[in-house]
């Protein structure tokens, strides 16, 4: 802002700006500064008043003889003679001129400030969220290392085991750091409080390899043995009040006492937001178990490294990991069948968002062009209008220079209005969109209207007023002085190529937009009738941590205390039933084990891969999950009869493949040689991550294991079919408070809440892509409609003598039809090639659509088509009713 | 604002001289004093501000000086010190006199109670 106000000064005489500059420079500074410690609105009313009196008194300036004196270059600037005060003066004229019309200035500002409203608005979280570099030192060097196996029936891409962290860690060459992380949620008790927060264990190498340092005490060490943690900013202001004191004090976190070691800036976070504090995890190779895969991995990469070199050099390392570690055959194998999977960390991190922001802004800008051709369009009119004027003029003397001026003048105008308008709106509207957007992305609450967002609005005005006034400026210097002489009011003939072109790219680019936002609707209802083998409403779910009670054990004392806190929430009015399950679908995935059945069992590499959860046998009833065959688990299965599992469908067929009927048949983890289970029931398959991804097979385990030690479920998810899922959680907090005080209550959903959240991100799109579309659709045919409207007028009397002639209402109809539908029809085939290419930007949202959806692209162009014809034919019933002796005896 | 009578002074011209009576100020710090003795109404942004220390210029009241001895160094650039000429102090002194005769004459119509500053 300071800067477009300190290049105003060079308005100012030149003797002037000698003798005053530097005072002025240092007071424009020093004021913007108090103003914008007041305040956004103080910043931008100050920055608005400032301009207008810098303009003002250089305007004054420059007629005082003072200056003009020994100013020399003031008069004869040359080319289009264009010295300040004419500049003003032609402002000036073009407010004056614009006052006349207020119907036109309102629809051409309002148009434009939408636009540009809406371009500011999308631009402001590009800004933040895609242009603000990550938080860590040359983040371009760092990378994320994945693992993959072609060949083997291991997913695409899946996290390294700890066997990869240490031998990259300590052979690399090209890596500079490595390091791994998690993150979950556990409890955080300081003093009274106590509550469930997320959280990261990393490995202590993870600063080091970010780059980044706490502003507070020290990093954890090896020699901290995991007690040592560093707490975010965030938890620092909010827990502790910003106390540097809390540096070595204890506290209760993630299951025992920790002591807090440092605090990072308000501007780190990894690998999102959320993440509350790191417990720094010493990684030592003694007790390394190789294959244990699903472990998270960042690096450093030296600087220069390209990624061919980078990933040879870890597929060799890769290599040798059986003979420093061991394993088994099948890991041997699987080691062989190994290639890293390297990608850029910033991809990693906000690459998904960025396509969805990109298109976004792609879409918008398309709106603000759209805008522009249809300002244009007034523009071209007015310029009709005042045809006869312009020729005065020109016979009186004025250059052409001097009419484009004049009427780039109003454009700029109109432009500036818009873009102050269009920060209100921006303003205004930002907040709401930002409601709208997916959790989870990094820097999203930091988004708000930026100064450079405003700097965008301020040049994206620019741009729209040389848009807007540049071709019907150009065209409207072009008069002709015959038209003086000839007396007429205005032109007969119908033909406007600069207008027929405008109309025709508007078509084409809400064609596109339409087309975009066709494939996404498609999607979404895709997704939306997809069975994830679950029902959505009427479902909430919930999880507590009770910890802290003496008598919770081991795995039968956490069953107990869950079958009767169960008991509890089953009696409150209103619930229909209540079910346990360790694994929430949409909300967490599940572990993934091997699992071999007694056929299977003798073959040391053998089994299938199977995602595991833990259930009660009334989470499926409650849930809305199928049992297809035997049963579900009864409450004999958590206690009195141990060894009894569930299986879905999928994960039956997988066990025993061919057909045959698994209950009653035997089963097993295949590094638990003595755990045997029995199927006692076969469940439908679910969509444990989303509605884009295939069926999981899953194991159901019982709450408690063949031995009280095997397993317990200490914090499991509760979910409750209810109606009142709105009030429900208030009361069930009664109880948890009664049973097991101070436990917190964390990760409460409605099931239709996590539905819409995984869709939040293509719904997201789809909104906004849709609102854009829209106006595109209506502002093109408006466009249409007000081109059609004026020729039919300014033809009036030539549809006059047609129809005086013998010309039928019909034919009339027909041929302003026929001129409209013509233009539209060349913008739909231009449209069409366009999205050819545009269409494939969404590719990643899309779901049960191809981008180049035959469908989609015909019924949005006949969508198009109907709207032009529509809005063809409103002027052509107005020609069709031109009375012929009416119109020539005007 | 910066409406200039032939003869008299505007209320801006007034402040701007009033703020150097006391000695030579720089551009910024005319600015501040203006801001605080007229009591905030009158906080002139930069464009009219100079344009008035340039008017006072040309009517020979107000000229650049030297800095005042006892001023520390500004960082960055030698800032431009203004101070009244004698004719300047002459025409705010006649300003002020025929402020006090308008206040006088209006305390008079108005009753004002006697005694009171």
């Amino acid at each position: 802002m300071t800067r477009f106000l300190l290049a105003l000064l060079r308005l100012f005489p030149r003797e002037f700006r000698r003798q005053f500059g530097a005072d002025m420079r240092e007071q424009i500074v020093a004021d913007h500064d108090r103003a914008r410690a007041r305040g956004f609105f103080h910043g931008v009313a100050f920055g608005l008043g400032t301009a207008v009196d810098l303009v003002r008194s250089a305007a004054v300036e420059r007629m005082d003889p003072t200056w003009v004196e020994r100013d020399t270059d003031t008069n004869h600037t040359g080319g289009m003679g264009m010295t300040t005060s004419v500049w003003m003066r032609d402002l000036r004229h073009a407010v004056r001129a614009l006052m006349r019309v207020p119907g036109f200035t309102a629809a051409a500002v309002g148009t434009l400030a939408l636009a540009i409203g809406a371009n500011a608005g999308i631009f402001s979280v590009v800004d933040t969220v895609l242009l603000e570099p990550l938080p860590y030192a040359h983040a371009d060097r760092l990378v994320r290392i994945a693992a993959s196996a072609p060949g083997s029936d291991l997913p695409d891409e899946f996290g390294v085991s700890a066997e990869f962290y240490h031998q990259y860690r300590e052979e690399s060459r090209l890596l500079e750091d490595v390091a791994t992380y998690n993150t979950f949620t556990n409890t955080l008790r300081v003093d009274d409080r106590t509550e469930r927060v997320w959280m990261s264990s990393p490995s202590v190498s993870l600063f080091a390899t970010l780059g980044a340092d706490p502003i507070l005490g020290r990093l954890p060490t090896d020699e901290d043995d995991g007690r040592a943690v560093v707490i975010s900013h965030a938890l620092w202001s909010a827990w502790f009040d910003r106390d540097p004191g809390v540096l070595g004090a204890s506290h209760y976190i993630g299951g025992q006492d920790r002591t807090i070691v440092g605090v990072m800036g308000p501007d780190f976070w990894f690998p999102d937001d959320r993440i509350m504090l790191w417990i720094g995890n010493p990684m030592r190779t003694d007790n390394v178990r190789p294959g244990r895969f699903g472990l998270a991995l960042i690096a450093r990469v030296a600087p220069d490294t390209d990624r061919e070199s980078l990933v040879r050099e870890l597929t060799v390392l890769a290599s040798r990991l059986p003979e420093r570690f061991g394993g088994s055959a099948d890991y041997a194998r699987l080691i062989e069948q190994h290639r890293p999977v390297v990608r850029s960390l910033e991809d990693d991190l906000i690459g998904p968002v960025a396509s969805s922001l990109w298109v976004l802004l792609g879409a918008v800008g398309v709106v603000l062009l759209i805008a522009c051709g249809n300002v244009a369009n007034l523009f071209v009119v007015r310029a009709e209008h005042r045809q006869r004027d312009l020729a005065v003029r020109r016979a009186l003397g004025a250059g052409r220079g001097e009419l484009v001026r004049a009427m780039l003048a109003e454009a700029l105008v109109v432009s500036a209005a818009a873009g102050l308008l269009a920060i209100l709106i921006a303003r205004l509207a930002l907040p709401l969109f930002l409601t709208a957007a997916p959790e989870g992305l990094p820097g999203l609450d930091r988004v708000e209207l930026t100064p450079s967002a405003v700097a965008f609005t301020v040049g994206v005005s620019v741009l729209a007023a040389l848009l807007c006034g540049l071709l019907p400026a150009l065209g409207a210097s072009r008069v002709d002085l015959a038209r003086l002489r000839d007396g007429t009011r205005g032109s007969t003939s119908g033909r406007h190529p600069i207008r027929d072109l405008l109309v025709a790219g508007q078509t084409a680019l809400a064609l596109v937009l339409l087309i975009g936002s066709g494939l996404l609707i498609r999607s979404f209802t895709a997704l939306r009738t997809v069975d994830p083998g679950y029902d959505l409403e009427n479902l909430y779910t919930f999880q507590i941590a009770p910890e802290g009670r003496d008598d919770l054990v081991d795995g039968p004392s956490y069953a107990r205390f869950h079958l009767g806190f169960k008991e509890r929430i089953a009696a409150l009015p209103g619930v229909e039933s209540v079910g346990i399950i360790e694994n929430i679908p949409l909300n967490e995935g599940v572990n993934t084990t091997r699992f071999v059945t007694e056929r299977t069992a003798a073959d040391e590499d053998g089994g299938a891969l199977l995602g595991q959860t833990f259930a009660d046998g009334d989470n499926f009833a409650t849930m809305g999950i199928s049992v297809l065959r035997g049963r579900p688990f009864r409450a004999a299965d958590h206690t009195s009869e141990p060894g009894n599992a569930v299986v879905s469908q999928e994960a039956a067929s997988l066990l025993w493949p061919g057909g045959e009927d698994p209950l009653g048949r035997r089963f097993r983890l295949r590094d638990q040689e003595a755990m045997w289970f029995t199927v006692v029931g076969v469940v439908e398959d679910v969509l444990q991550y989303g509605f884009r991804d295939t069926p999981q097979p899953l194991v159901y385990l019982p709450m408690v294991g063949p031995t009280p030690e095997a397993w317990a479920l200490s914090s499991p998810a509760y979910v409750v079919r209810t109606e009142r899922t709105g009030e429900i959680g208030a009361e069930i907090r009664a109880i948890v408070n009664e049973i097991a005080p101070g436990a917190p209550m964390y990760r409460m959903y409605t099931m239709e809440g996590l539905a819409a959240d995984s869709m939040r991100q293509l719904s997201f799109t789809m909104l906004t892509l849709g609102v854009a579309s829209a106006l595109a659709l209506i502002l093109g045919a408006v466009g249409l409609f007000a081109v059609l409207s004026y020729t039919v007028a300014q033809r009036t009397r030539e549809i006059g003598v047609r129809m005086a002639l013998g010309a039928q209402a019909t034919q009339v109809r027909r041929m302003v039809v026929r001129q409209g539908t013509r233009v539209v029809a060349a913008g739909v085939i231009v449209g069409l090639a366009v999205a050819l290419v545009a269409s494939r930007a969404l590719a990643r949202l899309l779901y049960g659509v191809g981008a180049l959806d035959v469908g989609t692209f015909v019924g949005m162009s006949a969508m198009m088509m109907a709207v032009g014809l529509f809005a063809s034919w409103l002027p052509a019933r107005k020609a069709s009713g031109v009375d012929p002796i009416e119109s020539l005896r005007t | 604002m910066g409406d200039t009578r032939e003869d008299g002074l505007s209320r801006l011209e007034y402040h701007v001289l009033l703020a150097m009576a006391d000695g030579p100020r720089y551009g910024y710090g005319v600015k501040t004093a203006v801001e605080e003795e007229s009591e905030g109404v009158l906080t002139p942004r930069a464009g009219t501000l100079y344009r008035v220390i340039a008017r006072l210029m040309t009517r020979a009241l107000v000229e650049e000086v030297a800095a005042p001895p006892d001023t520390p160094p500004h960082p960055g650039r030698e800032r431009k010190y203004y101070g009244l000429t004698a004719q300047g102090r002459h025409a705010l002194a006649d300003e002020a006199r025929r402020l006090r005769g308008a206040a006088a004459l209006a305390d008079e119509r108005l009753g004002a109670v006697q005694g009171r500053p």
